[in-house]
């Protein structure tokens, strides 16, 4: 079983640790067995997005984003390609963004997106951020679960249709957001940081589920000794004086 | 007489008596009057020293370079830098008319509050170290922090002492049109690399975006760049370290050879940017290397304390300050443990993100044994270094007293790296555990 991974602008849309979120899903499908390619890409490389089952986009800051707009714009065509054959797609923060309506910045200039979604991006001023742990309450592919992470953004996104979860502490889409994220079967769109995926193991798996399944249909995964995960994501859920009993008890796969 | 001063002198005087020193005298002065900083008059020589790393070491450098010059110093040595250690600094170092008693006042300031402050302060030099991905849940990105860094400079006409060999900090150049601009940059060395796997901030070319073209890496993004399109980066250093000896910890500039506090080419950068401001201040720069030779590195930097074995505490706070701990730590050619206080307090810094952007995969180094994973965030330290595929080496002692007390009682040579609000704890504790070897 192979998984093709294409990780977009790695050199410019990584801020916060969000290469952590590659290294988990690398080390996931090695310890099973599953055969992980990942191919980066940046400003004027030539990809066939529609080749790969998995699509990751991180986010960046103010200036590195503005590079990349152009250039992700122009590959409008391809993306769509990759969405009419199924491809998975797990956004950060900046790339959440950018699959919007526009993003409108500071100084109000209105910077069109993607336009997959409906949901559009409206910057607040220069010192007002949504920063700090979150966690939220998520159901993803049929499984119930709590996930934590950090966010920080000053971007307020909103007339989301489908969110990715409730936020149970934290912010969210908005200030004082009652969810957080976009998803529907294919994407996954969210502002947690952390990185995501070490801490969340079950969005790490049902992401492999969803890249593998254009090829090989739903495979059921192999479980890992997830201890360590399990402890850390405990403590900063009882920090957050959420019980971590409300956690869901099925295995991820 | 002002009755706020008195008060705050006096203050100090009874913690100091009570051998408590601290901030607290700078707390109560901006408590009463938020206007405080600014009714001080600085000596003729005021020096800022901001950046991301290295700016208590090259603080104190300064200082001690310009008293070994015989100027009369004030400086916040213990690294105070925001408001409150500023405040009680010039509050003890000044008479009852709010005039500091010095020749000159060198002080290191917090980059994200510099821009407040900075006009307040009537610098008559700035001095960057360097800027770095540091704290972002505080800082707001890296890029904010030049913003404002670039605003308040505009109009300043002091000397402004740049690392030559950082982007980010040059940038300040093109912007402070009315500031007599000092470069410093060091030469290739054995350990310089044509490709790095560290530069995250400033690969870019900040006058028109396109990527910079490096010669060579000294560490992170500190290089020789250039943008080939608009020559941003093409340089003529005002103090050019022409060459480094690795070999005995020492270095050429001006002809002149300096022997570095330590060996490595982070403390060269802050010897040269010591030197570079004693040539713009046209002070001699060859009376700082009895102070290189001499100087002794603050509480928690490559500090020892003698467990069963050595024990050495260093901070980290930021990627590029741990991994050259982790390069320093990995070139000891011993066994080792080591133990990571991994804390997420306000001046940690809430996000712990950072550690996912540092080159925890150093340690996948023979050499080294065990991995303890201590401090408030133990567990996602341990997770970091499980998916390096060093499972098998991480142990997680939540406690410090404990993660101490397995390393002493391990009795093999360890090294600690501890962040921010972990290093005050750890050391008390380190001290505690070295005094029951010494009965």
């Amino acid at each position: 079983m192979k998984l093709k991974l294409l990780w977009m602008y790695h050199d410019l849309m990584d801020l916060y640790g969000d290469k952590g979120n590659i290294q988990v899903l690398k080390t996931r499908c090695e310890k099973r067995g599953i055969e992980i390619a990942v191919d980066t890409c940046t400003i004027g490389e030539l990809r066939t997005i529609e080749d790969y089952d998995l699509f990751f986009l991180g986010g960046g800051a103010d200036r590195e984003q503005g590079l990349i707009f152009e250039d992700l714009l122009s590959r409008r065509d391809g993306i769509e390609a990759a969405m009419k054959r199924n491809t998975a797609f797990l956004l950060i923060c900046g790339g959440y963004q950018m699959f919007g309506q526009y993003y409108r910045d500071q100084d109000g200039k209105e910077v069109p997106c993607l336009s997959f979604f409906d949901y559009y991006t409206i910057a607040s001023d220069r010192d007002h951020r949504c920063i700090g742990n979150i966690a939220v309450e998520t159901e993803m592919d049929g499984k119930k679960f709590l996930t934590v992470g950090f966010e920080n953004h000053g971007g307020m996104t909103e007339n989301v249709s489908t969110p990715f979860g409730k936020v149970l502490y934290g912010h969210g889409n908005t200030f004082d957001s009652g969810f957080e994220g976009f998803m529907n079967e294919q994407v996954l769109a969210t502002y947690m940081h952390g990185p995501l995926l070490p801490k969340n193991p079950e969005i790490a798996d049902l992401m492999i589920q969803r890249a593998l399944r254009r090829n090989h249909g739903d495979v059921a995964l192999e479980p890992l000794d997830d201890t360590l995960e399990k402890r850390a994501k405990e403590i900063m859920l009882s920090r957050l004086n959420i019980s971590p009993s409300e956690m869901s008890e099925t295995p991820a796969s | 007489m002002d009755i706020n001063l008195f008060l705050v002198q006096k203050l100090h005087s009874v913690l100091s008596k009570a051998g408590r020193g601290g901030s607290l005298p700078g707390t109560l002065a901006l408590k009463l009057d938020k206007d405080f900083l600014s009714r001080f008059q600085m000596p003729g020589r005021t020096v800022l020293v901001t950046g991301t790393n290295g700016k208590t070491t090259t603080m104190n450098l300064i200082a001690e370079a310009m008293k070994a010059n015989g100027l009369k110093v004030v400086c916040n040595h213990r690294g105070d830098n925001l408001n409150v250690g500023i405040a009680t600094t010039l509050a003890i170092a000044s008479d009852d008319q709010y005039r500091v008693q010095a020749d000159a006042a060198v002080l290191e300031v917090d980059e994200l509050t510099l821009y407040r402050t900075f006009n307040t302060l009537h610098p008559t030099a700035l001095v960057v170290t360097n800027f770095f991905r540091d704290q972002l849940d505080r800082a707001g990105e890296l890029e904010t922090i030049i913003r404002k860094l670039m605003e308040v400079t505009e109009n300043f006409e002091g000397d402004l002492i740049l690392n030559g060999d950082d982007p980010n900090s040059l940038r300040l150049a093109d912007n402070a049109k009315k500031a007599h601009v000092y470069l410093f940059s060091m030469a290739e060395t054995i350990k310089s690399r044509n490709i790095s796997d560290e530069a995250s901030e400033g690969k870019f070319c900040p006058r028109c975006g396109r990527p910079l073209i490096y010669d060579y890496y000294q560490y992170s993004h500190i290089g020789r760049f250039r943008c080939p399109f608009d020559g941003f980066g093409k340089i003529h250093p005002d103090l050019y370290v022409s060459s480094v000896n690795f070999d005995n910890g020492t270095f050429t500039a001006d002809g002149h050879v300096y022997h570095s506090f330590l060996n490595s080419s982070y403390s060269i950068y802050n010897c040269a940017a010591v030197l570079c401001l004693l040539k713009a201040c046209g002070l001699d720069p060859v009376k700082a290397d009895e102070v290189f030779k001499n100087y002794k590195l603050k509480e928690g930097r490559n500090e020892v304390f003698n467990l069963s074995k050595p024990c050495t505490i260093n901070l980290v706070k930021n990627p590029t300050g741990a991994n050259e701990v982790m390069k320093f730590i990995t070139a000891q050619p011993m066994d080792k443990n080591i133990c990571i206080f991994l804390n997420d307090n306000d001046l940690d810094g809430c996000d712990i993100s950072w550690i996912w952007d540092a080159h925890f995969e150093r340690l996948n180094d023979p050499l080294v044994h065990t991995i303890v994973c201590s401090g408030r965030r133990a567990y996602d330290m341990a997770l970091r270094l499980k998916y390096e595929g060093l499972e098998d080496r991480i142990r997680v002692i939540e406690g410090d007293r404990e993660a101490i007390a397995w390393l002493d009682e391990a009795n093999m040579e360890s090294f600690v790296m501890a962040t921010y609000t972990a290093l005050h704890s750890t050391r008390a504790v380190l001290k505690k555990q070295a005094g029951r070897h010494r009965r």
